[in-house]
Parts: structure tokens; sequence; C-alpha cells
């Protein structure tokens, strides 16, 4: 029971799906109109309430040629919330002559007036492009998608691409996959095409040949219905070289899947053949479903095959007239899927096996979903007692409040316990986490309220705890701070599902107490939150503590001013949840260290009132609290 | 496998079928919009005709959808969700204006003793209803009752799976070519073969589009490319509900009741084999004779397959192709089950749990004190207990709402009586504690009252709902649970703003008294209704009707708690 699967193969099912919308042979219509009408530019046209972007397959191919094949860093380029992609500077690469493209395009007064007017329209945008117009249009979306996680009720964005080039390395796939963009991305690819799968082989060797091909592709492509010009055409022993070539660097990726690759696949792969589709989204399944159609090609369909686009989708958005053959009738569905979706891309007991491969061990997303559920009311006992210990601390005599006494905390039994409480949820919300990233759960599990007020309160509770232990380990002098290098990415991303919750008119306050700050502040606070509404309270404390012991040692006094700002800031920030009384009565014990730091700073600013006048303006406000 | 005529299993006599579709058939040259004739074996039978102008097809919305009013049908909903079913909007008219005729308004139907209720038999019709129209007629065991027979290659059972606005063009003329009151009827020379195989195509298109999109869903895609692509496209609300029998044309007849294999089939079973047939396959979608096909097929012998939920199909042989997406809804009515028969193992562990707090209760009372107000001040590590108790069985409960939210059990399981009451009692006794909670923490001042919208949890609001639709009371009636949070939220204003208030909670109080339904805890002298009731101004307590109820009831508790220690002793 443990290792049940999924019982169904849906890539051909999927893939029937898109066929039936209006969606593909629209954005390809616009991409040829691109290719012969804006040679290195883009068209945009608005059907049926959505907008089509299409980038030109025709592009610079001179402008390509010093970076091509050769990885950039990403970073810097995109306004990313850094948080999301860890140690995105050094890791997430993209094609260097690609990114090149999609800059020259980007910083176009025509591009920007377009992305401001979708912007501004908050309506459904497809981005496509053919060829090398498939590479920018993801560079494009891929950037939307940034921009847009800062917005609330953002407008779908989708790219579909026909025969791009990858365009990025592992960690790029990865954080898209995190992100759960993968579903933004869908690459039509036809069996034999060449340009999807040449970035597994480096460019050098091969830069004569590709520059020609390129060309003559352009000339063909730029020119009303696809003539080709037979001057141009590579011989055949040149497309034989690059055939195989190409081929070899494949094979070998696809046998040795993980290493040494510098351009992996990502989002879904739509793999076309004249008879059907599949859409798959698993990337080692991917590579070999590129390697597996490609190798039962040739040299010269490998470079047609690029140019076959119009009636792969002719035929995709036609399937729904052909009747599926049938010997389909097989007792087990999965194995029904399976054959159906290999004949759907003809090409035999090899695809059949890979798209096996590429089924999902592991339970059905809904009762993976339910099984957490169990998971999470029997964790919640421990929750429970982690509430009861809050409140025995913030009336114990001591006076330390709960973020204290935790720290501070001896060798009791009872310490002890909520020390293992604390760890147990932790690892319960982050093999949550994991199986949604890896695709178990259901698609919108983020999005239900359950498990988003659950996490919610799981955050506000536990955090101070995190932080008190960060700092009574010692490990901010070893890592630095804990909001900068200590903040475990569970709750970065707890607070993004809280951001993005949909206005639920139901807060299930019962079963998390979940308080929302926000939502009825109208009503002012008669009494404490239960909890400190910022979870990372503390942790600004701490930092705080910190300027506030460096202020008085500190000599240089452009430092001095500096550090006095911060300390302003944070009392400001501080003083305004007390006021509002979104601090939970801990805070304010007597012997907290927030009313620790708040007395220190008073002494500190009676000492340095005679000081007052070498820094003028920080100290004139009043600042007793 | 159960065999059996199509008379049998529905219970409705062949002929009686053929009568009704040859009086389907005549209604259409009524002028009334019904006729009404007595059958074999004394059954009536009204048979309705369709419209024939576009203009009653019209809408603004792409698919034509209207909320059903629930005053005609007040059981067409979901109950926990309390979602309305959609229907379509034009024939909804159409329906309201045959109710509206004298002649009908005549007509009596008493149901007496053992007869069956009444039935319905379809022969082509468009759908009606969305799926929660077909979770409602399930959850009633209404299903059984409507018998939709359906041609393989008929267009109209289909159309309403595409926008009106995409067939607009055609629809006129595929209208007049279908009407028997027409002279272009079944004209060849007054349909063109390319609006024949345009309308067909984009029927069948959109076919397709709803039946690959419930079919990924149903498989469990978890690929969020499909979530993606359905915000692109608008896809038809309509799904169909009760019993399809298609007529394959040659005699034999397929019979099925699950929804989401009908739904499949629909798409299926009318493809063309391959392009080059379609203008043949279109042409044959408008011309289907129900007539003689259910003559040939109906009397005699009859060929009949039954796609049942638990048994392998032999579709291919019949010239239908859906048989692997079938096995797969088939899969899919065991995952329904399945999830049930997982909800329904946790029943023992409510059950105790719920024991405990009943115990907690009790002793409470034995301290003189509502369990309502001792949970409240959480003053024993007893009350945290309970406290952690409540939680357990809130998340329990929560599942199974989150799991009817998204229709994952089978449509019958709100009107399971052992759930109902195990509901009931849960509502009864862990509610109080769940408001108590609410105001012990103040998170009035948060988020507003807990009787504001959204304020009070949904797994109250469902197990209430499926009481009052399981007894068909009022709705709002069974509303006592709530009776903390109302004195919580009247006793935190001034006398004078809520006088109405509390004279309406008060008789509330003396009716659920009389009921048994409020637990008379409420009156011991320290209890926070007590305590705030004996602020009222003196004036008002004298004139209540709650007045000695107090001493009344706090006597009965006195008298039963010497009872039981001296049973003790």
């Amino acid at each position: 029971m443990e290792a049940e699967a999924s019982s169904f193969e849906t890539s051909e099912m999927l893939a029937r799906f898109l066929g039936s919308t209006p969606l593909l042979p629209e954005s390809w219509n616009l991409c040829g109109r691109s290719n012969v009408m804006a040679p290195q530019s883009f068209l945009t046209d608005e059907v049926g309430g959505v907008t089509y972007v299409a980038f030109s397959g025709v592009q610079s191919v001179d402008g390509l040629d010093p970076f091509c094949g050769n990885l950039v860093p990403l970073a810097g380029v995109f306004p990313v919330d850094a948080g999301m992609f860890p140690a995105l500077e050094d890791t997430v690469m993209v094609d260097a002559g690609l990114l090149h493209l999609f800059w020259t395009i980007f910083h176009t007064p025509v591009f920007q007036n377009q992305m401001f007017e979708i912007k501004k329209k908050q309506k459904p945008v497809v981005f496509t492009g053919h060829s090398i117009g498939g590479a920018i249009a993801a560079l494009s979306s891929l950037w939307l998608l940034s921009y847009l996680q800062s917005i609330s009720s953002p407008p779908t964005v989708i790219c579909f691409t026909f025969g791009s080039p990858m365009i990025g390395n592992e960690p790029l796939s990865r954080a898209i996959q995190r992100q759960r963009w993968g579903g933004n991305f869908c690459h039509l690819v036809s069996k034999f095409d060449i340009l999807p799968r040449l970035l597994f082989a480096p460019l050098a060797p091969i830069t004569t040949h590709l520059h020609n091909l390129l060309k003559s592709w352009h000339l063909t492509m730029n020119s009303p219905f696809f003539f080709q010009d037979p001057g141009n055409q590579l011989g055949d022993h040149e497309k034989s070289e690059l055939f195989h070539f190409v081929l070899g660097y494949v094979e070998a990726t696809a046998r040795s899947p993980g290493t040494n690759l510098s351009f992996v696949p990502f989002g879904n792969f739509m793999f076309c053949s004249s008879d059907g589709a599949v859409c798959v989204d698993d990337a080692t399944a991917i590579v070999r479903m590129l390697y597996l159609t490609f190798a039962s090609g040739s040299p010269s369909s490998c470079i047609d095959d690029h140019l076959e686009y119009e009636s792969y989708v002719g035929k995709i958005s036609l399937q729904f007239l052909n009747r599926t053959e049938e010997e389909i009738c097989e007792s087990n569905t999965y194995e029904a899927g399976v054959t159906l979706a290999s004949q759907s891309i003809s090409s035999g007991h090899m695809a059949k096996d890979c798209l096996k491969m590429a089924r999902r061990i592991g339970r059905t997303p809904n009762l993976n979903s339910a099984n957490l559920a169990i998971g999470l009311s029997k964790i919640t006992p421990f929750r429970a007692q982690i509430e009861w210990y809050k409140e025995s601390c913030d009336q114990s005599d001591d006076q330390l409040g709960y973020y204290d006494s935790f720290k501070l905390r001896g060798a009791s039994k009872r310490d002890f316990k909520v020390f293992m409480n604390r760890i147990k949820l932790g690892e319960f919300w982050n093999s949550v986490i994991d199986m949604l990233e890896k695709n178990q759960l259901p698609h919108d599990f983020h999005k239900r309220a359950k498990w988003v007020n659950a996490s919610q309160f799981y955050k506000l509770l536990v955090e101070p705890l995190d932080i008190a232990e960060y700092y009574r380990s010692g490990e901010h002098r070893k890592k630095g701070h804990y909001m900068k290098q200590g903040r475990p990415r569970r709750y970065k991303i707890f607070d993004k599902w809280w951001r993005e919750r949909e206005a639920f008119r139901e807060n299930d306050n019962d079963n998390n107490s979940v308080s929302i700050s926000g939502s009825g502040s109208n009503n002012r606070r008669s009494k404490f939150a239960s909890l400190t509404q910022d979870s990372c309270f503390w942790a600004k404390l701490e930092e705080a503590r910190e300027w506030v012991e460096k202020v008085s040692s500190e000599s240089d006094p452009r430092h001095v001013v500096a550090l006095w700002a911060s300390i302003e800031k944070f009392e400001q920030y501080a003083r305004g949840l007390v006021d509002r009384k979104e601090v939970s009565i801990d805070v304010l014990a007597k012997n907290s260290s927030y009313t620790i730091w708040v007395e220190e700073l008073r002494v500190l600013k009676l000492h340095s009132q005679h000081f007052s006048t070498q820094i003028p303006g920080i100290l004139d406000r009043k600042v007793v609290p | 496998m159960m065999e059996g005529s199509v008379g049998d299993r529905s219970g409705i006599n062949e002929s009686v079928i053929i009568k009704a579709c040859f009086l389907a058939v005549k209604s259409h040259k009524s002028a009334v919009g019904y006729i009404k004739e007595t059958g074999t074996d004394e059954t009536v039978i009204f048979a309705f005709s369709g419209s024939w102008s576009v203009q009653d097809f019209y809408t603004s919305k792409p698919f034509g959808e209207t909320k059903i009013d629930v005053s005609l049908f007040p059981s067409i909903k979901s109950i926990g969700n309390n979602e309305l079913a959609m229907i379509y909007h034009g024939f909804f008219c159409r329906f309201q204006s045959v109710l509206q005729n004298p002649s009908f308004q005549n007509e009596k139907y008493t149901r007496s003793g053992n007869r069956p209720p009444c039935k319905c038999v379809t022969f082509g019709s468009p759908l009606v209803g969305d799926r929660i129209f077909t979770h409602a007629l399930n959850r009633e065991n209404w299903a059984r009752f409507f018998l939709h027979f359906v041609g393989r290659h008929d267009i109209v059972p289909r159309i309403t799976l595409a926008p009106f606005s995409s067939i607009r063009n055609e629809f006129h003329h595929i209208l007049d070519f279908l009407n028997p009151n027409s002279r272009n009827f079944q004209k060849s020379s007054s349909l063109t073969s390319q609006d024949a195989s345009a309308f067909f195509n984009k029927v069948l298109k959109n076919a397709s589009s709803v039946a690959s999109h419930d079919a990924c869903n149903l498989m469990g895609s978890t690929n969020s490319l499909l979530e993606i692509i359905s915000s692109f496209v608008e896809l038809s609300p309509y799904r169909p509900s009760g019993t399809y029998i298609f007529c394959t044309g040659n005699g034999k007849m397929v019979h099925i009741s699950n929804p989401n294999s009908v739904l499949q089939i629909l798409f299926y079973s009318c493809q063309p084999d391959d392009e080059s047939q379609v203008i043949n396959t279109a042409k044959r979608s408008l011309c289907m004779d129900y007539i003689n096909e259910l003559n040939d097929s109906l009397l005699g012998m009859q060929d009949v397959v039954y796609l049942d939920d638990k048994m392998e199909i032999p579709l291919s042989s019949n010239g239908y192709d859906a048989a692997s997406i079938n096995t797969a809804l088939t899969d899919l009515g065991l995952q329904k089950l399945e999830n049930e028969r997982m909800i329904d193992s946790n029943i023992p562990i409510i059950e105790k749990t719920q024991d405990l707090i009943a115990k907690y209760k009790q002793t409470c009372e034995d301290r003189r004190i509502g369990y309502y107000d001792a949970f409240k001040m959480q003053k024993d590590s007893e009350d945290f207990r309970e406290n952690v108790r409540r939680l357990e069985l809130a998340g329990k409960w929560d599942e199974i709402v989150e799991m009817l939210k998204r229709y994952e059990l089978p449509d019958g399981f709100e009107s399971r009586k052992d759930w109902i009451e195990l509901g009931t009692k849960f509502r009864k006794l862990v509610e109080p504690l769940d408001i108590a909670n609410y105001y012990r923490h103040s998170k009035d001042e948060d988020t507003g009252t807990y009787l504001r919208d959204g304020g009070r949890p949904k797994r109250y609001k469902f197990t209430q709902r499926w009481r009052e639709h399981a007894l068909r009371l009022k709705e709002g009636s069974s509303s006592e649970t709530t009776f903390w949070a109302k004195v919580e939220q009247i006793r935190r204003k001034p006398f004078e703003e809520t006088k109405e208030q509390i004279v309406a909670l008060e008789k509330e109080v003396h009716e659920w008294v009389q009921k048994n339904e409020l637990e008379k805890d409420v009156f011991l002298e320290k209890s926070t209704f007590a305590e705030w009731w004996k602020t009222l101004p003196e004036r008002h307590r004298s004139e209540s009707c709650l007045k000695g109820f107090n001493q009344k009831y706090l006597y009965n508790i006195q008298a039963r708690l010497l009872d039981s220690s001296k049973n003790y002793q």
C-alpha cells in the first residue's frame, strides 16, 4: 500500500485537452506572422480576451556568436525575491547569447509599452515564439512571472515555444519547479527537430555549420509560405555531421542522467508527431524522450522538422476528429494510458518504458493530502503543549516572558519537551513542503484555507522559539543574524502562502486560532494579541540589541549616525506594534529582552544627551518610551 | 453482472417507453407546449415539446446558465457547501411557461401508497444542469428516476457543451432542419454540408475539451499545466445526470449510470472514424429517428450492455473506444468510496473523544459550573486536555468538510443518517467550546464576532445544514449551538442598544429549553449567561419570558446532584 502508484497516465489526455483549445493555433499563427513580418522583434495580438505576444524566430545570428552556448548568471537581471531562490546569485544561469537577445528586445520602448499595457489590463497573457523566438518568449515569461509575484491577483501567464533551444541550467529548472511555474511553460518539440537538443552539445566545433543552418532556416521562415531557398542549404555531408555530433551528446546525456549537464529542460514538453502528442513534465523523462525520438530521425529530417510546426499544430488541433486505435483496451488503465501515449508519438516500446519511468511513484495526490491531514491532527497536541507552555511562561513569577524563558531555559523536563515538540513540528512542516515541491500533493494545496491557516499559526507560535534557539546557541556569531542567514526556508514559504491567500471568507479561526492583523484592523484591540503578529519580532530585536551595544563603543561618527537611524527605525516599528496591541504580552513582561532593551536605550540616550549637539537631528525627537 | 431488460431495470414497461417516445415527437405540434395521454397499464404520460426558435436559446452568457430557483427546487443544491445548481436559462423559461399554463396547473398528481414516484424519460435531450445538479440527484437517490435515450451520433445531447457564441452562425439552419413543424424538416437541400460539418466540428471540439479536461482531473493529474490552460478557456458547466442508454444504431444498447462515464462516451461515441468521415458523420448527427431505433432495440430480444461501477467493460466490441477511460472512471468511483471508507474508520475515535468531552461536561456540572465557563477560564490541566481533544476532533471534522468542499466523497454522504446524527452530537457538544475559546482569546477583536460571515467554522455550518435538510427544517432553525456566541455578542453592548435582540434571544432560549435542545447548565448561577442576565434592568427581567427559569432549573439540577450523590454513597 505504501508505494501505490498513481493509476493513470495522463500525458496523452493532457495533450488532447490542450489540443482542443484555441491556444496552440492562435499562438502558432502569430509566431508565423512574426517570423515574416517582424524579424528581430515581436508582434502582439488580442484574441478572445487573451493577449498573445510572439517573438520572431528570425533573430540576428551575428549577435549570438560570442555568447551562445555559454551560461551566465541570471541574478541581478530579474527582480526576483532572492529568498525564494536560495543562493540564486551563483547557481541559476542562462545562455548568454539568448539572454542578450532578450535584453535587446526588452529595452526597446515598444516592448516596455506593451508590458505596461499587459500589467495594466490584468488579462491573461500568452508568450510564444518559434525557434530562437521561443527562448526569448521563455525569458520574457520568466521575467513577468517574477515581477507578478509581488501582485495580489496577477493575470495568468503561459509560454508556448515551438522548437526552442534550451535556455538554462539545472538550478534554473529546480527553481522553476519550486516556484511551481512548471505549468506556465509548454515547449512543443517535434520528433526530429535538432534545435531543442542542440545545447546538449558543445557548439564550438560546429560553429560554421550552425551559422549556415540558422541562415538557411531564417531565410525560409522569413519568406511567406515557408518557401525553401535551395541555394542556401547545407550539403548532405554537413547535415550528417551535425546530426551525428548532436545525437552523440543527446545519447550520452540520456544514458547518464544528472552528470555533467550544463543545459537542462524545465516546464512541460509536448512531443509532437503526425500521430498525436503527449505532455511530459518530468525532467528525466523529457531528456530520455528527447533522445529516443531524435534517434529515430535522420540527418535531413532533423533539419526539416524544425520548419514543420505548422502542420503539427494543425494535426493536434484536429485530433478530436480522429478515433484512436482500438488496441488500447488493455485491462490495466495505467498500461492503456502508456500505450496510448507512446502511440501518439509513434515511437514504440522504448518511449513506452520512458513514460512508465515518468510515472509518479507514491500515493495519489488526494490520498497524500488526506494522510497529511491525519498527520496534522497528530501533531496538534504538540502545538497545544507549546501554547500551554507559553501561557505558563507568561504567567510565571520570573516575568521573563515566552521568548526569554525559552532562550534562558534550564534543563527541566518541561523545557526539553517543548524543545522536542518544536523539532517535531518543524520536521512535519518540512515534509509538507517537500511533498508539495515534488508534485505529490494537489496543485491547489498551498491555497487551501486549512493549510494556510495552520502554517501561519505554526509560524506565529513556533518561530520565536526557533529564533531563541538560534541566539541561545550562538549561531549568529558563526553565521550572522537570523534574519539574513538563519531563517528556515519553510517560514519564508509560509509568508508567501499567507501573502497570496485568497480572501478566505472564512478564516477558520477555530482550529488554528489565527489572528489576522490587517483584516478588521479598524477595530482596535482591547487587549494584547495572543501571539505577536510579526513572527520575526524577536530576531529584529536581537539585531537592535547589537546596535545599542555597538553605538556606545563606535568611534566613527558616520557609523554612529547609521546605527542611531537603525535603532530609531526599530524603535518606531516596535512601538507601533505595541500601540496597536499586535504583540503578545510576553513582549512587555517585566524582564523580557524587549523591556530591558527599552530601558538600556533610555539610559543610553540620557548619557548621549551631551552628544546631541554633535549629532544633530538624531535625538531631537522625543524618544522616551 | 445483473442482467435484465431495460423495462425491468428502469421500472418502466417497454411499451410505455415507446409510447412516450411517440408522444414526445407528437408533442412538437402541440400548441400548449405539452400533451397528456394514458398509456398501457394506466400510466399517465406527459410529453413536452422543445423550442425551435433561436431566440429561446439566445443568451448573453457564453453558456446561458442560470442559478436554479430553490423555491421551486429546494433540494437541487449541495447541502454543506450550499451551492445552488446551474441550469440552462432557456430551458428553465420554457418550463416556467408550461408550469403557468392553467391547464397544466389543473393537473393533479398524488402519490399514493406503494406506487412508484413519477419518472422522466427523454429522447435525445440536451444537457440541462451542472455538476451540482448531478450531485443533488445522486444524493437524493433520484438519478434512477431519469432515463435518457441518446443516439450514438445524435448531436443534440452534446449541444450545450459548446458556447452559444461559437455556433450562432449555423444554429438557425440547424434548428430549422430539426424542426418537425418546419417545411425544411430533414430536407437535405435546406442545409449545406459546410454548415452541418462546421456545426458538428465546433460542438465536438468543445465536447472534447470538456471530456479530456474532466478525465485529466479525475485521473488525478498533478501537472499544473492543466490548471493554467483551464484558466485560459471557458468550459461548459453542463454535465450528464441520471441514467443513460446509448442507442448504437444497430439494435444494441449500452446502459450507463456513472455520470462521469456518460460524459466521456458522449464525446467518444460521436467521433468520426477519421477526418475524411466528418461530412458523413455530421449528416448522421442530425438525423436521429428515436421511434424506429427504439422499436428495433427495445421490442423482442434486447441486446443491452450494462456498464456498472464495478465491472470490466467490453466496450470496444460495441464500437466504443472509451474503454480505458471508462475503467479509469470506475476507479474514480472507487476512489470516492475509498475516501468514504477512510472517513468512516474515524467514527469510533470520534465517538470516543466525544464521550470524553461529554464526561468533562458532566464533571463541570457536578462542580456547579457550566463547561462553557470552565473551559473559557482554562484554570485546570483538565481544561487544557479538553482543548487538545477539541482540536483533535476539529481536525477530523475539518477533513470531512474539506473533502465535501471538493466533492471527493460519494454524493449520498450528506444524507447518511449515522453521520447526520454524529454531526449533530458533535455540534451540540463541541461548538460551545469553540465559542468559549474564541472569546477567551478575544478573537472578536481581531476579526469580528463569531457569528459574522465566515467567523463560525464550516464544520458546524455543515453539520447544522445536514440536520436541517434531513428533517426538512427551515434554514437556520437548528442554530441553538450558537447560543453562547449570541450571549457574548449581546453582553458586550449596552442594554438600550440590544433590547430587541435580548427579547428575541430570550424567546429562542425559551423555545429551545422546551424542546430540550438547550442544556440547562446555562442557568447555573455562575454561568456567563446567568451573571449577565442578572445585570439586566429589573423591569426587563420581571417581564421576561425567562422569569423564574433560573430558580426552576437550578432547583432541578440541584435535585439531580443530590440524587447522584446519594447513589454514590
